[in-house]
């Protein structure tokens, strides 16, 4: 006999609201269940409706842990349309400032994966501190600390400020320093380790069949990146290495979100020493209307989630027809596969594991 | 590639034959004399990618599920059966993103009334 | 839970029984306007309550109702450079049954609705409401959609709103401060 018991959209985890329905048989899942929709707005509908660079307002609100790689991922697509280049030194400004905010979105992971682990609120607290210094740093480019709204067709709309290096050379130091911290913390910690090695196994076979992405995928042995399979800005040049590790449970999702964070300070330094002088800035917006060059149009960008896919079909003034596939959708329908056979208590440790954002599963 | 519909289910048994083991999205255009709905597959060890789309007509939307040759379908045919009204075959679908939701009509074909003060060239031309 | 709607023929015959039965118990006990004795109970009864509004002020517990990109701000308002711990807004709790405030934060959909409303219900009386950034003061950039209530205050009655897309930490921090105000001025519900 089994019973179902309902996780209500309003529970203490900071993951925001999903409805899941677990199927017990004393204390092991049988079944989970999600129900999800509950911050369902029609972006791909109301995208329909609005100029182009109208747009960027709605997709920076689909992952709001990471907004400037939506922002990159639409705006490339605008620029295939017109058939517009990105500019030398654009590329590197462009690809220092989303490396940076895969920094800051990692921080925030882990701060709230550890909140569910029992962990109340100690390594949280810390890892706002260090996300927020990477706000303020991007606040001195964009202007603002969340919805920057700073890519336009060609480069960026603004040059970065002229002592942007070395607070960020100091910042990453900082950084660097805190994330070996954290990392020498949480291995030595018999509980940690406990509650995250052997739980929710994805093997590699069901990792392709199911479609996962990002470190969920590389996390069971396939090395597929979106950065190294489909280079795009400056990573080929600045020699970039995926992270993949073989088990897949939820400690190999884990190690391979630190591998990033400290592949991510080691390619802004890279970049810092490569770049370009001359011209970064983009087209103005009141000259942004394709002509439709090209009218379908597809880009795949990696966000710190997965990987974003977007299809767009161009038309004079407005989108066609706008289609986003997000990583955290995906992700999220394995839980059927991945927490069968494990208990009730480590629902939420493979959850946080997944790294979800639920603005960005209803699309 | 553009096929019918009757071939679908061999045509992606085949590609998968040929290494594209990884489906990436299936996606929906509303072209308001036809439907078309798109296949997205991906190899993922040599770096290819492959489209495969089917045209319906309007009045006659009813495709086979693909769910036994790419798993991963599940979720993208649920959103497909309830934003175009596209009947599939095979299995039970249930409504994904919009559960309780008691309006008329699919929210994302072009004839959908939703009392936006934008009309598009193409909304009025679907509603006349 | 649904909500009985009261006509109004309803409210002005219960305002009329109201009426008599006051006038009818002031006649019983044959209350003379005494200056004194009424001046006493003022007193007391205005420090009492002077003294309970000052510590309710101080110690506002908030319930997250974080729902989106609002969030990410909320979480920062209670962590470490911007504490909100100071003033008083201690233990950000999920659950409605031990808070003060509810802070809405985030687009709310029309499946979201009865679970709002039941959050609301479930708080205990003096309760109050705060609207955090565009989404829910009046629907924000998502105001055409099809699956979004245009503010939560056609659902909920409203204390502070705070504009923003999204508000700045201060921000909430200076609403605060004027729902603490409120809360030390207003007279008990």
């Amino acid at each position: 006999m089994t019973t179902k018991i309902n996780i209500g959209p309003i529970h203490p985890s900071t993951h925001g609201v999903l409805r899941l329905v677990v199927e017990l048989d004393g204390d092991t899942i049988v079944g989970v269940e999600p129900h999800i929709g509950f911050l369902h707005r029609g972006v791909e509908k109301l995208a329909e409706n609005r100029m182009y660079m109208q747009n960027i307002g709605y997709m920076e609100k689909i992952d709001y842990v990471a907004p400037m790689a939506y922002d990159d991922a639409y705006v490339a697509a605008v620029e295939e349309a017109m058939g517009v280049e990105v500019k030398e030194r654009a590329k590197y400004i462009r690809t220092i400032l989303l490396e940076l905010q895969r920094i800051a979105s990692h921080l925030l992971w882990l701060g709230t994966m550890s909140n569910d682990l029992g962990q109340f609120y100690t390594l949280f607290m810390w890892t706002f501190r260090d996300r927020d210094k990477i706000l303020r740093l991007l606040q001195e480019h964009a202007g603002a600390r969340m919805f920057y709204l700073n890519m336009r067709p060609g480069g960026v709309v603004r040059d970065l400020p002229p002592d942007f290096e070395e607070n960020t050379l100091q910042v990453l130091d900082y950084i660097e320093k805190r994330i070996t911290e954290y990392e020498h913390y949480l291995e030595s910690n018999q509980v940690f380790i406990e509650r995250t090695k052997g739980i929710g196994v994805l093997s590699r076979e069901m990792a392709i069949e199911l479609g996962a992405t990002g470190p969920v995928l590389r996390g069971s042995g396939v090395n597929y990146d979106t950065r190294s399979n489909k280079p795009y800005y400056a990573y080929s040049e600045l020699g970039f290495r995926p992270q993949v590790m073989f088990v897949g449970d939820s400690f190999a999702r884990y190690k391979v979100r630190m591998l990033e964070m400290k592949e991510s300070i080691r390619i802004i330094r890279e970049a810092f020493k490569k770049i370009p002088e001359g011209d970064a800035v983009g087209m103005p917006i009141r000259l942004i209307m394709p002509q439709a060059k090209n009218r379908i149009v597809t880009v795949s960008r990696e966000t710190p989630r997965g990987e974003a896919f977007i299809y767009m079909i161009a038309d004079k003034e407005r989108p066609y027809r706008l289609s986003i596939r997000t990583p955290s959708f995906i992700n999220l329908s394995l839980i059927d596969e991945i927490a069968k056979g494990s208990r009730l208590a480590d629902l939420f440790a493979i959850l946080g594991s997944l790294d979800l954002v639920m603005a960005d599963v209803d699309l | 590639m553009k096929i019918e519909r009757g071939k679908l289910i061999e045509t992606l048994k085949e590609l998968k034959g040929k290494g594209y083991k990884y489906l990436v999205k299936i996606a929906g255009v509303d072209n308001i004399s036809s439907i078309s709905v798109l296949y997205f597959v991906r190899d993922i060890d040599n770096n290819k990618e492959e489209v495969v789309e089917v045209e319906l007509d309007p009045n006659d939307t009813a495709l086979p599920s693909v769910e036994e040759v790419y798993k991963a379908a599940d979720w993208y045919e649920r959103t497909l059966y309830e934003m175009f009204g596209i009947e599939i075959k095979g299995r039970q679908i249930r409504r994904l993103l919009l559960e309780k939701w008691n309006g008329k009509g699919a929210p994302l074909r072009k004839n959908f009334e939703w009392g936006a003060p934008y009309e598009t060239k193409q909304s009025k031309k679907a509603m006349a | 839970m649904a909500q009985e709607e009261i006509s109004a023929k309803e409210f002005e015959d219960a305002e009329q029984e109201m009426t008599a039965l006051v006038e009818k118990s002031l006649q019983k006990y044959n209350l003379k306007p005494n200056m004194l004795f009424a001046k006493l109970s003022d007193i007391t009864a205005s420090a009492a309550k002077g003294i309970v509004n000052w510590s309710r002020k101080n110690s506002v517990w908030p319930s997250l109702f974080g729902l989106a990109c609002c969030a990410m701000e909320l979480m920062d308002f209670g962590s470490a450079r911007i504490d909100a711990e100071r003033r008083g807004y201690l233990l950000f709790r999920a659950t409605p049954r031990q808070s003060d405030v509810m802070i809405v934060a985030g687009w709310v959909t029309k499946s979201m609705v009865p679970e709002i409303k039941r959050m609301y219900e479930q708080m205990l009386k003096p309760r109050y409401v705060v609207a955090y950034g565009e989404c829910a003061v009046s629907g924000g950039p998502w105001f055409e959609s099809y699956n979004i209530i245009k503010g939560i205050d056609q659902v909920l009655p409203v204390d502070v709103y705070v504009a923003g897309c999204p508000p700045k930490p201060e921000n909430l921090f200076s609403a605060l401060m004027k729902l603490q105000k409120k809360i030390g001025g207003s007279i008990e519900d």
